[in-house]
């Protein structure tokens, strides 16, 4: 065993072995890169070359793949004149945009009364930042036992609700309207906890001297704001656009939880569709065909998102005295 | 503040100014309690007995505190009658899906630390694959995991067993498998890696490696003993970071695994549909056992959130 690894070592410290391939610069800045994308070749890129494939095939989950025939583009033909492909797409950016303005509002104004709260700052930090750290499938059920009809939140609601004759139990999660906003109030507690923590870092890096020479030369709180603060936030403020943005589309937990798509179809977004229509119902061409489109839509979007990002960067890197 | 050093009595403005602190925590204390609220309902839900689930008006605090949830989800051996009749005696054991949670989640958040920290090493030193390579890394986080679930689905379950039959002669799967999940995760948790550890390797002064190398250590030694230790507390709150989404994710343990694997979110999940959300208890508790280590860890780790979060953007 000793004479194995005293073997081991002197193979390692030779020239031309292993480490020392390794340590060449060439081969070492190398590894790790050709590691991961290797991987994503092999768990992304691959399987989805095999849906294009798919998705030109006629063919359902129950028969065998060796009965698959070749089918064109009539699986494509039949995703785009589908209206709920349509709807639960609009329907998804409907929500995302919701959410996400209801986020990027309070989520700043949240940030900027605890950057100035001299008491108690972090006590609320840690507060805020919980809603992020909980599982959403346990938020989805959190909110599905405060929606219940005769439950708590209908309970607080209730003395403000009466005097106006509006009905004092409002139906949550059967009403259509109401589900839908279950929906993004639920996504707005949650992730309001990240535009907070995206400000508030934000606001933490503001350099202290450009508003303290700001106001010494006379500037009011406004101006200040306005003019300072503002433009110095703008990375931040696009960095929660975009990270929240992208992740709001994705909105399939609280779905799946809160309403199952219901009542009818007004809560289906685009991944509740595509879900049931691969796992409930086993239209695998459909679905393919269905991937390869959103993620062609998708994709232009991810590249406005990451053209966002990158001309931010190439901003900040300039030497100071912008704006 | 400037407000008190004035001798006159105070205008309208200076009141305001005054007044403000206490605006500002009011507004503050309001979203505390938004915040807490949802949680605080089900931590008292999980110690209501099942005639208190729905009351109404509803019960704030359990008026019959009882651990009868937290024995039916975690109980191994058969309980006792249920304390009362609406109850199910049924025991709901969280054990298999705490294991399998745990296991996929360490796992896949260890190699994902791994390759992405190294990565992320040779982009910051060698600008490996390109100027916008950082940026580019983080489509794969956008892409909507239904877009990578229709394609795993196919991969697993048709092409795999196909190809390895004709290779190897046997059918191998990855469907439902802590392989097959725990690779997604890796690849779907690599970019917030990469995005992390670049902003904690950038910090590193050059110069040290630089030092190290003239006195004559090896590219991996000195990657080993002089870089690693200096992100070692960046790479612990990475870690947690993709532990936690790791913990939390649901549709693609939804799609691609169950009944072999099963994760906790799906497990909860099963509780919701096959009920309709009837068992309001033991729900509570199983969400408060998955919830609570995952805040405890967030807690630990948040003073180094803020600085991971700002994506090396906001510094500088």
């Amino acid at each position: 065993m000793r004479a194995m690894l005293a073997e081991a070592e002197t193979t390692a410290r030779r020239p031309g072995g292993l480490a020392a391939w390794l340590a060449q610069e060439r081969v070492f800045r190398l590894v790790p890169f050709v590691m991961v994308e290797g991987m994503f070749l092999l768990l992304l890129a691959l399987p989805f070359a095999l849906t294009i494939y798919i998705s030109l095939l006629r063919w359902r989950a129950n028969r065998p793949f060796e009965q698959a025939y070749f089918q064109g583009f009539a699986n494509y033909a039949r995703v785009i004149g589908e209206p709920e492909f349509w709807s639960s797409i609009g329907r998804t950016f409907y929500f995302a945009g919701a959410a996400v303005t209801l986020e990027l509002v309070l989520g700043f104004f949240l940030a900027m009364l605890v950057h100035q709260a001299l008491r108690g700052r972090r006590l609320y930090i840690t507060i805020f930042l919980v809603p992020m750290m909980v599982v959403p499938v346990v938020v989805g059920y959190n909110f599905s036992m405060i929606y219940v009809d005769s439950g708590p939140l209908n309970q607080i609601l209730s003395p403000f609700l009466t005097p106006f004759g509006l009905e004092s139990r409002i139906r949550w999660l059967s009403h259509p309207l109401a589900a839908q906003w279950a929906i993004i109030l639920a996504d707005v507690w949650q992730w309001t906890s990240l535009t907070f923590l995206i400000f508030l870092s934000g606001f933490a890096a503001l350099p202290a001297e450009l508003i303290n020479a700001a106001r010494v030369m006379g500037a009011s709180r406004w101006q200040i704001f306005r003019r300072v603060q503002l433009p110095l936030l703008k990375p931040a403020i696009i960095i929660a656009v975009v990270i929240r943005t992208m992740e709001a589309l994705k909105l399939f937990d609280q779905a799946v939880l809160l309403t199952f798509g219901g009542p009818g179809d007004s809560t289906q977004t685009i991944a509740f569709f595509l879900w049931r229509q691969v796992w409930q119902f086993n239209k695998y061409g459909f679905g393919a065909a269905a991937s390869v489109l959103l993620l062609l839509l998708f994709s232009t979007l991810i590249y406005g998102g990451i053209y966002l990002l990158v001309r931010e960067r190439a901003l900040l890197q300039q030497p100071e005295g912008r704006g | 503040m400037a407000a008190t050093e004035r001798p006159h009595a105070p205008t309208a403005k200076a009141r305001r100014r005054r007044l403000f602190p206490y605006f500002r925590h009011a507004v503050l204390i309001a979203w505390s309690l938004i915040v807490l609220f949802p949680i605080f309902w089900m931590v008292s839900t999980s110690f209501k007995g099942s005639g208190e689930w729905v009351a109404w008006p509803p019960h704030w605090l359990p008026h019959q505190p009882t651990l009868y949830n937290y024995q039916q989800i975690l109980a191994v051996g058969p309980l006792a009658a249920a304390p009362s009749r609406e109850a199910t005696e049924q025991v709901y054991n969280i054990w298999k899906a705490v294991g399998d949670s745990v296991a996929i989640a360490t796992f896949s958040s260890l190699v994902a630390l791994l390759m992405g920290t190294f990565l992320a090493y040779s982009i910051s030193r060698f600008s490996v694959g390109g100027k916008n390579f950082r940026y580019l890394v983080l489509t794969i986080r956008m892409v909507p995991p239904i877009v990578i679930a229709i394609p795993i689905l196919m991969y697993y379950a048709v092409l795999m067993p196909y190809t390895t039959d004709l290779l190897l002669g046997v059918r191998v799967s990855l469907f439902d498998t802590y392989v097959g999940l725990g690779l997604l995760y890796v690849a779907t948790t690599l970019p917030f890696v990469i995005w992390m550890m670049l902003s904690f390797i950038d910090e590193v002064p050059y110069t040290l490696e630089h030092a190290a190398r003239i006195m004559g250590a090896g590219r991996i030694y000195t990657l080993r003993r002089v870089v690693l230790p200096l992100v070692a507390s960046g790479m612990m709150v990475t870690f947690l970071f993709i532990f936690i989404l790791n913990w939390s994710e649901f549709l693609l343990s939804l799609t691609l695994t169950q009944p072999q694997v099963s994760t906790l979110p799906v497990l909860l999940n099963k509780f919701q549909s096959a009920v309709e959300g009837r068992l309001y208890g033991p729900q509570a508790a199983i969400g408060t056992v998955i919830t609570l280590p995952v805040v405890v860890l967030g807690i630990l780790i948040q003073k180094h959130l803020i600085t991971g979060f700002s994506f090396g953007m906001l510094r500088k």
